[in-house]
């Protein structure tokens, strides 16, 4: 008997709406159709009717989880078409900010796919530890998620010292973590069952379907754009590209916990080699005519912009191919042949944007005075509220 | 005389009766909750009574006060029909549970059959409810929670039939009196009482293997079409079944309310607790199992030891 399966738009498996049609022959996946289009925003269409500073911010909108990863790629087009060139301080900035979102991104993949194999305490420690690098960034840019640090011609804050070292504090505690998280999705049998062997795409597939960033590594491609083409500071870091052969879903898993330490060990380096100097350059507001690629390693993956300019103050044209949309095909592929059990594992590649209600304003009624919180503010009231109410 | 009948009516209906039982029932819901919230590093519920004591009441409430919804294409008879079921089939084996002494309210040779009977009529139940909603989910989950019946129900009943062997009765209420002129049955038949464990957790849908109901997958399985009044019924049966679970590994296993210094309902209260905070314990510390794995897992290993705890009584003579 096979009948078919709705997964999606609205499943609890899936953070974002997207729709599989999965033909089911006694719980076996036979056939995959995959139907996009739910979120549709016309950014690319927007974007011909904004100047190229405000697309900055856009860009950043994309995505909420690779948010600085698209406003990077966006950046570094621009100023390929303005032949500009970046100040080194804002390079290597700009590396640790793309690294945080790269731990903070690989944390949340890891809770998200221990929620979607039933195993909601490795979630709730995983999310947990993610907070902590929420915060760093958090401290750098002044917001969790869309952290509107990179500009044409460099990046908007600078690192001081003093964010330097508790920086390193987070970073100490995130790899033991990460030492932690290893042992226990190498050890668990549970996990290993759910894993191991769930999801294949061989090299050779992977290669044809053109899967880019951990999933491609997990199949043993070593294609990187930080290592293949270095943008930003990556020319002058040497780490380690992490590949395992495994090509399932623990492979994926050991793929990111991995990159997590190796992003730590790229961030400790960069910020012990920072070079003193000017963070941005300024950039003009016309851009020559003319046509542009970037690539950047997103989180997820490879991300790659498009520009063609017409020599105004606006874009002609903004094309933006963003890794999840390359990774989508292998996707179809992993997915034939699985147990309908291990569908939400395998796609939960795909990562939710979690927007944060991070600042509130407060105004007393009676005085008409206003008072600005920040998270600080506020977690410090929740706790306080909780221990006084309930005595926790 | 009359004051035997008034004893009689506060045993069915308040202690340890109907009253008593469903406050059990959402009180061990709500230890379960706060349990596992602690492991995952969380607060649980909070708001309702003092640390949210309350709140699967409240739950309970809400739920009877929203909208029922039929689906126009279910099997309405059953589908109506289902909740009710379930919720009185998890009650009443209860009532052959010792909790005050060594004899329940009802007691009768052979009571041990009838608890395994209703649970295994239960679980028939959950595919039916399944079936009838006629939805692709609940379709998928109700033939999960058959297969996942024919996994775990052999294993299940060899392993509650182990103490009864030792006591040479299929009385409940016998076997926990043999428990105390004897030992505790954990000590002379621990493979059956880890085989039960595992048994009682894959027929409450307890993480592992909450596989017909897995949320991620099924979008939480047979119960999908179930709401309002249903609903709350399905899950205060849920809840009635996970006390029956832990009063049966109490009974059985663990001695009932005999203690060692008293008979109280006070030790057997212990012991329960005692018991949810073992199965919320191991709720908390998995991931969900596939179904292929658990069909595999009780047929190559749960069967054959519980088998092979029944031939150690036998030749041991214990």
């Amino acid at each position: 008997m096979s009948f078919e399966i709705p997964f999606g738009p609205q499943h609890p498996a899936l953070e974002e709406p997207i729709n599989f049609m999965l033909e089911i022959e006694e719980e076996r996946v036979v056939s995959v159709k995959p139907r996009l289009g739910y979120v549709h925003r016309g950014i690319e269409k927007i974007a011909e009717s904004r100047n190229y500073q405000q697309l900055v911010y856009l860009s950043e909108r994309i995505c909420g989880i690779c948010s600085f990863a698209h406003a990077l790629c966006y950046s570094q087009t621009v100023e390929e078409l303005l032949d500009l060139e970046v100040p080194e301080r804002a390079k290597f900035i700009r590396t640790i900010i793309a690294e945080m979102e790269r731990i903070q991104n690989h944390y949340l993949w890891l809770g998200l796919t221990a929620k979607e194999m039933g195993f909601e305490t490795l979630f709730m420690y995983a999310w947990r530890d993610r907070e902590r690098i929420i915060e760093m960034l958090d401290m750098i840019s002044g917001k969790r998620v869309n952290y509107g640090m990179s500009t044409i011609g460099g990046v908007r804050r600078d690192i001081t010292d003093s964010m330097v070292e508790r920086i390193e504090e987070s970073l100490k505690h995130l790899e033991t973590r990460a030492e932690y998280y290893t042992k226990v999705c190498t050890k668990d049998p549970s996990i290993l069952k759910r894993t191991v062997g769930v999801g294949i795409l061989r090299p050779r597939e992977a290669r044809a379907l053109c899967a880019v960033g951990p999933t491609a590594r997990a199949s043993g491609i070593a294609r990187d754009i930080r290592a293949d083409e270095p943008y930003a500071a990556y020319g002058e870091i040497s780490f380690r590209v992490v590949t395992y052969r495994g090509c399932d879903v623990a492979s994926r898993m050991y793929v990111r916990i991995d990159e997590i330490k190796e992003s730590i060990r790229i961030i400790r380096y960069a910020l012990k080699n920072m070079p003193e100097g000017p963070i941005r350059v300024k950039a003009p507001i016309k851009v020559p005519e003319g046509e542009a690629i970037s690539r950047v390693e997103a989180p997820r993956g490879e991300n790659l912009h498009f520009l063609k300019s017409n020599g105004s103050i606006k874009p002609e044209r903004w094309k933006i191919r963003p890794p999840t949309l390359a990774n989508l095909l292998s996707l179809c592929r992993m997915l034939i042949g699985v147990n309908l059990a291990d569908v939400p594992v395998v796609i939960a590649g795909i990562d939710p944007c979690i927007a944060c209600a991070e600042r509130i304003a407060l105004v007393d009624v009676k005085t008409k005075k206003r008072e600005v919180w920040d998270g600080k503010d506020l977690w410090r009231y929740a706790n306080e509220w909780y221990r006084k109410r309930y005595g926790l | 005389m009359v004051s035997e009948e008034i004893w009689a009516l506060i045993e069915i209906f308040v202690f340890p009766g109907f009253f008593f039982l469903f406050f059990l029932a959402f009180f061990t819901e709500w230890l379960d909750r706060k349990i596992v919230a602690k492991f995952q590093n969380r607060y649980g519920p909070l708001y309702v009574g003092p640390k949210g004591i309350l709140q699967p009441i409240a739950d309970f409430i809400k739920l009877l006060s929203k909208e029922d919804i039929t689906p126009s294409m279910a099997d309405k008879i059953p589908f109506s029909l289902m909740p009710i079921l379930l919720l009185t089939l998890a009650i009443t084996p209860l009532f052959c549970i010792p909790m005050i002494g060594s004899d329940a309210l009802i007691s009768f040779e052979g009571d041990l059959i009838v608890i395994m009977f209703i649970m295994s009529l239960i679980a028939l139940l959950v595919f039916i409810s399944g079936w009838a909603s006629t939805n692709r989910f609940s379709s998928i989950g109700s033939i999960r929670a058959g297969l996942q019946m024919f996994a775990y129900e052999i294993p299940m009943n060899l392993a509650m039939i182990g103490p009864a062997i030792s006591a040479g009765s299929l009385s409940v209420s016998t076997i926990v009196d043999w428990q105390i002129r004897g030992v505790w049955n954990i000590f002379i038949q621990p493979i059956g009482f880890a085989v039960l464990t595992i048994c009682l957790m894959a027929h409450l849908q307890k993480v592992p293997f909450d596989i017909p109901e897995a949320e991620s997958e099924i979008v939480s399985g047979w119960i999908v079409e179930f709401s309002g009044k249903k609903l709350a019924l399905i899950r205060l049966a849920k809840d009635f079944e996970f006390v029956l679970a832990s009063s049966l590994i109490v009974s059985l296993f663990l001695g009932g309310p005999y203690g060692p210094w008293y008979i109280s309902p006070i030790t057997y209260l212990a012991k329960f607790l005692l018991c949810v905070l073992m199965l919320s314990n191991l709720r908390a510390a998995f991931a969900r199992y596939r179904i292929d794995h658990l069909l595999a897992g009780a047929w190559k290993y749960l069967t054959p030891l519980v088998l092979l705890q029944i031939c150690l009584i036998k030749v041991l003579g214990v």
